[in-house]
């Protein structure tokens, strides 16, 4: 069970998951919110008395008090999973931003509308597939970045094209 | 699970009060789920039944479908040498209409967005730090 990549990603393959079985594929979502195992905090404890015991440095002190309390702080996540138990397929997501939960419900929203078997479109589903349109260009632009000296060539070539068809 | 559906107003109470619930403990987990609900039979029996013919039989309902959403937490039991205590499951469901399955979105992300303080807040101080250093090597070196 792979967790995609991006969550743009994720709704691009779930809505097809869901157009091509809507009544037999579920989406579930969990927030859960972890506290530090007591392994965990063992280490700390012996890090931070490593770290008392060494001479202090001088170069660079303040940098690494807020890494040491960030590990001591509950975890929290927030998993999407879409699954078809007829196929077998599941697609998941994760995330521990609280950015991304608005678009994220959002987008689980516009799922609902497929599974409702309501027609897609309605004015807000403009700015979703534009967003999906802008992001995956993106992507494919680092991977012939990559690659090397392509994506100039292609890029004007393009150009050339919308050039020519708007003559 | 012979429990009835909640109205989607009282389901967002009991929301909630488990995102509230799960934020007093300090850990434990929310799971949400939506699902087409195809087989509602409160009011009608619906037409949605399987066609031998057509394998893409339920791709194309006539009528639009309401939404079961569900949501609930875990149980856990008392342990000693912990701070864990008695939690019954708390589990709940609500069935979406059609027509009101936008407006019921936006106040569920609303409610999720309230309820899932425990996750990173966009974090602007690093950048800040960031900038700060930048310029403090900036006037080292001039």
């Amino acid at each position: 069970m792979p967790y995609l990549e991006t969550s743009a990603e994720w709704y691009e393959q779930s809505s097809l998951l869901l157009k091509a079985r809507p009544t037999t594929t579920h989406i579930t979502s969990k927030y859960t919110v972890l506290k530090p195992n007591a392994r965990k905090i063992k280490k700390n404890t012996k890090y931070l008395e490593k770290r008392a015991a060494r001479p202090a440095d001088s170069s660079r002190p303040t940098s690494e008090a807020p890494a040491v309390d960030s590990a001591l702080e509950p975890k929290a996540t927030f998993v999407l999973k879409t699954y078809d138990p007829a196929s077998g397929t599941c697609l998941q997501y994760q995330t521990t931003k609280a950015a991304e939960v608005g678009r994220l419900i959002g987008s689980l929203g516009r799922l609902g509308r497929h599974q409702a078997a309501l027609p897609e479109g309605m004015e807000d589903l403009g700015a979703p597939a534009e967003a999906a349109a802008v992001s995956t260009p993106k992507v494919k632009v680092e991977e012939d970045v990559k690659m090397g000296g392509v994506p100039a060539e292609s890029k004007a070539g393009g150009g050339k094209k919308k050039k020519k068809g708007k003559k | 699970m012979g429990r009835e559906h909640l109205t989607n107003d009282e389901f967002f109470a009991q929301l909630n009060n488990l995102f509230e619930y799960n934020r007093d403990k300090g850990h434990g987990s929310v799971y949400l789920s939506q699902k087409r609900l195809a087989f509602d039979t409160r009011s009608q029996p619906q037409t949605l039944t399987k066609v031998a013919d057509d394998p893409l039989w339920d791709t194309h309902p006539e009528n639009p479908l309401p939404i079961l959403i569900r949501a609930h937490n875990n149980k856990s039991s008392k342990r000693n040498g912990t701070d864990r205590g008695d939690v019954d499951k708390i589990s709940l469901s609500t069935a979406v209409q059609p027509d009101q399955l936008d407006a019921f979105f936006v106040q569920y992300a609303e409610a999720c967005k309230a309820g899932m303080s425990g996750l990173k807040k966009r974090d602007r101080r690093g950048k800040k730090d960031k900038k700060k250093r930048k310029k403090g090597a900036a006037e080292t070196k001039g």
